[in-house]
């Protein structure tokens, strides 16, 4: 469908006018596009592998934790772990990729403990099971890398979503927009030249009538 | 009270009967190779476990049922004794596992429902200690190990502390009231107690790469090893461990728990050795028909039994291999 317009010169400079806007802004959208993709290749690769590597190391840590459980009555396995040693303060703050505000994430490991040399472990050595040594041990080294994780794979969601919006505007501008203002354009020019050509050929036939007079 | 041993004669005789009661090698072995919890459970209804265990509507909350089980023989066990106080030495770990829980709860500034019933001090009554800093109800020992733990808790918040001092507390406080009640099998029984978990200690630090100053603070005394000859370990080997051990009473536990710790990494080895052993130290005393032996041998004995059935639930329920259960059972008493 076209746009309903008035064949006139000065419609036909807007319409040429809105084209050169749309055109430029197709490329501009195009080149944020292949940006966002690029930029988002990279985001996937690197959850894929943050990803792998933590479900292995969670896995194990799970399996020696499910071991240590089963030799370990609830409640001294629970009283173990009642007091964590560590505190984590996270603060989360926005980067900018590509004018999508993903999120930052920025944390610090304190020692809830304040005297020297407290361990990661929170917990007596007489009823507990070695085996939840390595569980505890696993588990906390894995931390940082969860956090990470986190926040990669809310930029990749985020990023998933704005190459769609963006796309999709590519198309609309690419496949709709620009031919139809091209097609809107085509037809007024059309029209200025058929009203030309009968002007045309309205003075000639004046002036053949008016050269049959004299 | 007649110091005639005689006075066991009855409370022998009923553990004699209780004890035919406890799982054979092959109920165990028939709920390794069973193909499910619920299987287990099965197996469990045709043992004493029958009636605990009918009210269980969930296997989920099987724990109830072996915390209660275990309470109930606690208290048997107890009651036909003639000298209570010394089973009840067998109950001050609970009293023990409590005052960690109330003291973290303290901290944290929580209430915590980990409270275990089987104590030999009313849970309120050591609540109210805690709270009130007043420790003058409980035995000397722990005395002091809470009197320490208010100190110096606030200042390191280090809530290792609380479990390393109480435990150490606790193994003193056993070891001196067994000494105070005359008996040298339970002496014999916390001392081997004493240095198995030290010996351990000693690699779980090894591996977690602690110093020496940390060991000697992790250490529990009481123990036949002395701390000294413990401590040299740390910055050596661990198979000059096995070969320092192999004078002692611990060689084939060491050489066989240790190395597999070595090659595979993992405690569990050792672990259930060393629940054997003390269990193997225990049968000695199962046939001495005039003394406190087989009582504390049931107990120690239904301990096991637990732990067994809670490996073999866990297992199951999270479908472990046959062969990773297996290797972790404990050897039964009887």
């Amino acid at each position: 469908m076209e746009i309903r317009v008035n064949p006139t010169r000065m419609e036909l400079n807007r319409l040429k006018k809105r084209l050169k806007m749309a055109e430029r802004g197709h490329k501009l959208l195009k080149d944020k596009r292949d940006e966002l993709i690029r930029q988002f290749l990279i985001l996937v690769r690197k959850n894929k592998e943050l990803r792998e590597h933590i479900e292995k190391e969670l896995s194990a840590a799970f399996a020696k934790f499910l071991l240590a459980r089963a030799v370990m009555p609830a409640e001294t396995m629970e009283e173990a772990l009642m007091y964590p040693t560590r505190r984590l303060s996270l603060q989360i703050t926005k980067q900018n990729i590509m004018s999508v505000y993903a999120p930052k994430m920025q944390w610090d490991e304190e020692e809830a403990a304040e005297g020297e040399g407290a361990s990661i472990y929170p917990y007596g050595f007489a009823d507990t099971s070695a085996e939840l040594d390595t569980s505890i041990e696993t588990l906390s080294g894995i931390l940082p890398s969860l956090l990470e994780l986190a926040e990669v794979e809310k930029s990749v969601q985020l990023l998933a979503e704005e190459i769609e919006k963006t796309r999709r505007r590519v198309n609309a501008l690419e496949y709709v927009l620009i031919p139809k203002l091209q097609e809107t354009s085509r037809y007024i020019t059309m029209k200025l030249d058929e009203n030309e050509r009968g002007a045309l050929t309205r003075l000639m036939k004046i002036k053949d009538v008016v050269r049959s007079k004299m | 009270m007649p110091s005639d041993d005689t006075i066991y004669a009855y409370a022998v005789g009923r553990t004699r009967a209780l004890e035919k009661r406890l799982l054979e090698k092959s109920q165990i072995e028939r709920m390794i190779e069973a193909s499910s919890a619920e299987d287990v459970i099965k197996v469990l209804s045709e043992s004493d476990y029958a009636n605990a265990l009918a009210d269980l509507t969930d296997i989920y909350d099987f724990e109830k049922v072996l915390q209660s089980e275990l309470q109930k023989s606690l208290e048997l066990i107890k009651s036909i004794s003639p000298k209570p106080e010394l089973i009840a030495l067998m109950a001050l770990r609970y009293d023990v596992h409590n005052l960690k829980v109330i003291f973290k709860a303290k901290y944290l500034g929580i209430k915590s429902d980990l409270i275990v019933p089987a104590g030999t001090i009313a849970a309120p009554r050591l609540q109210s200690a805690v709270d009130e800093e007043d420790f003058r109800d409980l035995p000397d020992r722990l005395r002091k190990a809470c009197e320490m733990i208010t100190e110096g808790f606030p200042v390191s918040r280090d809530p290792q502390l609380i479990d390393i001092n109480l435990d150490q507390a606790l193994f003193e406080q056993l070891l001196h009231d067994a000494k105070r009640l005359n008996n040298a099998y339970m002496e014999g029984l916390f001392s081997r107690q004493v240095d198995l978990i030290n010996l351990k200690t000693l690699v779980r630090v090894k591996r977690m790469g602690l110093d020496r100053e940390f060991l000697k603070k992790a250490l529990i005394s009481g123990g036949f090893l002395a701390h000294d000859r413990l401590t040299v370990f740390i910055d050596e080997p661990l198979e000059s461990l096995i070969t320092g051990l192999s004078m002692s009473q611990y060689s084939e536990l060491a050489a066989e728990g240790i190395r597999d710790w070595i090659d595979k990494g993992t405690a569990s080895r050792l672990e259930k050795l060393a629940d054997d052993y003390i269990t193997g130290y225990l049968k000695k005393g199962k046939w001495s028909p005039f003394g406190v032996e087989p009582l504390i041998g049931y107990l120690w004995a239904k301990e096991i039994e637990i732990k067994n059935i809670r490996l073999l639930m866990v297992g199951k329920i999270n479908k472990l291999p046959s062969e990773a259960i297996r290797e972790r059972i404990r050897d039964v008493y009887i």
